[in-house]
């Protein structure tokens, strides 16, 4: 007869307990569900076309025709901020997708390889390290030329080593395990071993960091479309609104005042589900 | 220690040489010709093949790596395109505006992150705390650009308190030290001097204050107000966070107990005991703050029309303009490695054990 065990508590459903007692990941979770469903359904919630123009009520101020205003060449502020979403997100999480990816390929490879391949890769992300990441993904950008894409690029670029040296030292631990003898003398393959048997153990680290990375992603972005290297117009990226309409600041202060505080929010809420991940999948980190 | 230092000096080469083969690449990654990129569309074939010739890009990369190695070694970052003058002599009009910048922002976040990180830690769990810390989160999230720009239009525009931009109120002389002091000096070395008196002079801030300018001072600790907020904001937030969490955990010692169990005043236990060891993670938190400002001062400087190196980069880009891009990115990065060599060998100092490792 087959015995029952108690109800089963997975390593997974503990961490995600421990998530949902927490305030303010809850809070950051909320903040976040409202900008994902603005990505998602904005065609339906925006009220106008977000590139359309009217001139002739160019930075008119908020009103309940146009609850946040007009910008500087007549469009509707609300309906930029809603797709605006859409483009932050989407660089936000393209981004530390990619960079998540490679970094872990060479980690991964890096760590369980050793030997000089290990070196010679870890220099490489130091002497990557040794620039300032706005920096070098302005670099990046200028010489692959200014736009949205290679704008993701370059922001995915720079966040490699972060991604590669968490994996790296994870599969380090990891290659030390009796688990990792156990399958290699059952005569698992390298790559079985690194990828069935190391690697699911590097993923905590790895949502952590990416989730917070997705906040500096954002901001990152933000900045660099805000100085024309990122998104074009007229593209309705909340940084670039701010690049385009700061020349309006004193005369218009509401131009500027909601694509900022989108990407306050957005950052926010990323930053605030990231630490309440960290605290509930590994306790330890606790700050 | 020295053997330390000596070893990190030795760590850093490698590094160094990385980043002058990614600042060289900058100029050879360019898609399409570099040399029809920069002169622009309009260029004829004889303009583009001489300024190729100028440039040496006929030459194979790794001898044109070598000589461009050569050139930084001996502090020659070429000319910029635009306006022919030395990179290398705009990067030391611009270098002083950024580092006020950033020693002006890392003032206002040490002085505000710290405060509020003892007081919270000490009322752990009080009102105060709780304010810190929603603060400091919010803080971190903040985008540069957009707080300088609220900051700009508040107490720029509507308060008028602080002047909205720029470095020093056009019309307010800023004499050189050497024209105060009527320095004039000669021969090989006397010119070194007086290059060195004049990119002093270009930090306004000890510059007034070394040729008693009192009225150019005042200006300029105004102007540097809002830009410093703008940009300390970020690492206040971070240091808040860190001084607070470390002082927390060195509260809850033994010998802070013990301290506080043979009779010490409050404040001995609290500046003597528990600060001096809950400092140590702060310092490096600083020190990589550091580094990171100068990076975050490109989006400041271009709000406030900052002339600093920041704004340079950006400006250059735009302008397509790769030598000055080159050299900007290669005196930040270069820069950034060397305060954060500063920043593990304090470390190091202030906790031996790190030294034996």
């Amino acid at each position: 007869m087959e015995r029952r065990l108690p109800a089963q508590t997975t390593l997974f459903r503990d961490a995600l307990r421990r998530l949902f007692r927490n305030k303010l990941a809850i809070i950051g979770m909320v903040i976040l569900g409202l900008f994902v469903f603005c990505a998602l359904f904005a065609p339906w919630i925006a009220p106008y076309d977000p590139i359309a123009q009217d001139v002739t009520r160019r930075r008119e101020p908020p009103s309940r025709e146009h609850p946040f205003g007009m910008d500087e060449v007549g469009r509707d502020l609300l309906s930029r901020v809603i797709y605006g979403a859409r483009v932050s997100l989407y660089v936000g999480v393209a981004s530390v997708s990619l960079a998540i990816i490679a970094g872990t390929l060479i980690g991964a490879v890096s760590g369980y390889a050793g030997g000089w391949v290990d070196n010679v890769v870890m220099r490489i992300m130091d002497i990557m390290l040794a620039f300032p990441s706005l920096l070098l993904a302005i670099a990046i950008v200028a010489i692959l030329g200014p736009g949205l894409l290679n704008m993701l690029y370059a922001i995915a670029f720079v966040s490699i080593p972060a991604y590669a040296r968490i994996v790296r030292a994870s599969v380090l631990a990891a290659k030390e395990m009796d688990y990792t003898l156990a399958a290699r003398a059952i005569g698992c393959s390298s790559s079985r071993i690194l990828f069935r048997h190391i690697m699911p153990n590097c993923l905590t680290p790895i949502i952590v960091q990416g989730t917070l990375g997705i906040a500096t992603a954002i901001l990152d972005a933000a900045g660099l479309s805000f100085l024309g290297l990122g998104a074009q117009p007229p593209t309705p990226e909340w940084g670039a609104m701010l690049g385009q309409g700061r020349g309006s600041v004193f005369t218009a202060p509401h131009v500027v005042i909601f694509p900022g505080l989108a990407i306050m929010l957005s950052v926010l809420g990323f930053n605030l589900l990231g630490d309440g991940l960290r605290d509930a999948l590994d306790p330890r980190l606790r700050m | 220690m020295i053997r330390y230092i000596a070893q990190r000096l030795v760590m850093l080469i490698p590094v160094l040489i990385g980043i002058s083969i990614v600042t060289f690449s900058l100029l050879r990654f360019i898609p399409g010709d570099p040399a029809r990129v920069m002169l622009g569309e309009h260029a004829t074939a004889e303009q583009v093949a001489e300024f190729r010739k100028r440039m040496g890009l006929d030459d194979p990369l790794p001898i044109q790596y070598i000589r461009y190695l050569g050139r930084i070694i001996r502090g020659d970052l070429g000319r910029a395109i635009r306006t022919n003058e030395l990179v290398t002599t705009e990067l030391a009009q611009r270098l002083p505006a950024t580092v006020e910048l950033t020693l002006g922002a890392m003032f206002v976040a040490c002085l505000f992150g710290i405060t509020a990180g003892i007081i919270a830690a000490y009322y752990h769990n009080s009102l105060f705390d709780l304010i810190t810390m929603v603060g400091a989160l919010i803080g971190v999230s903040m985008p540069v650009f957009w707080l300088g720009l609220i900051l700009m239009y508040i107490f720029g525009f509507k308060l008028k308190w602080l002047p909205p931009s720029g470095r020093i109120t056009p019309g307010i002389p800023m004499p050189t030290i050497p024209e105060v002091y009527n320095i004039h000096l000669t021969g090989p070395m006397g010119e070194k001097v007086m290059w060195l008196l004049n990119f002093l002079s270009n930090f306004y801030i000890l510059n007034s204050l070394v040729t008693g300018n009192w009225v150019a001072l005042v200006d300029c600790l105004k102007h540097l107000i809002l830009p410093s907020i703008a940009l300390g904001t970020i690492p206040m937030s971070i240091i808040a966070r860190m001084t607070r969490s470390s002082l927390l955990e060195v509260l809850h010692q033994d010998y802070i107990r013990t301290a506080r169990a043979k009779g010490l005043r409050e404040r001995a236990v609290i500046f003597r005991h528990a600060l001096k060891n809950a400092f140590l993670p702060v310092i490096t938190v600083i020190g990589l703050e550091l580094g990171y400002l100068l990076a975050g001062a490109i989006l400041t400087e271009t709000i406030f029309s900052w002339p600093g190196m920041g704004r340079l980069v950006v400006d250059r880009i735009l302008a397509r303009d790769y030598p000055a891009v080159q050299g900007s990115v290669l005196v930040i990065a270069v820069l950034f490695v060397f305060i954060n060599l500063a920043v593990d060998i304090s470390y190091a100092y202030l906790d031996p054990r790190i030294r034996y490792e």
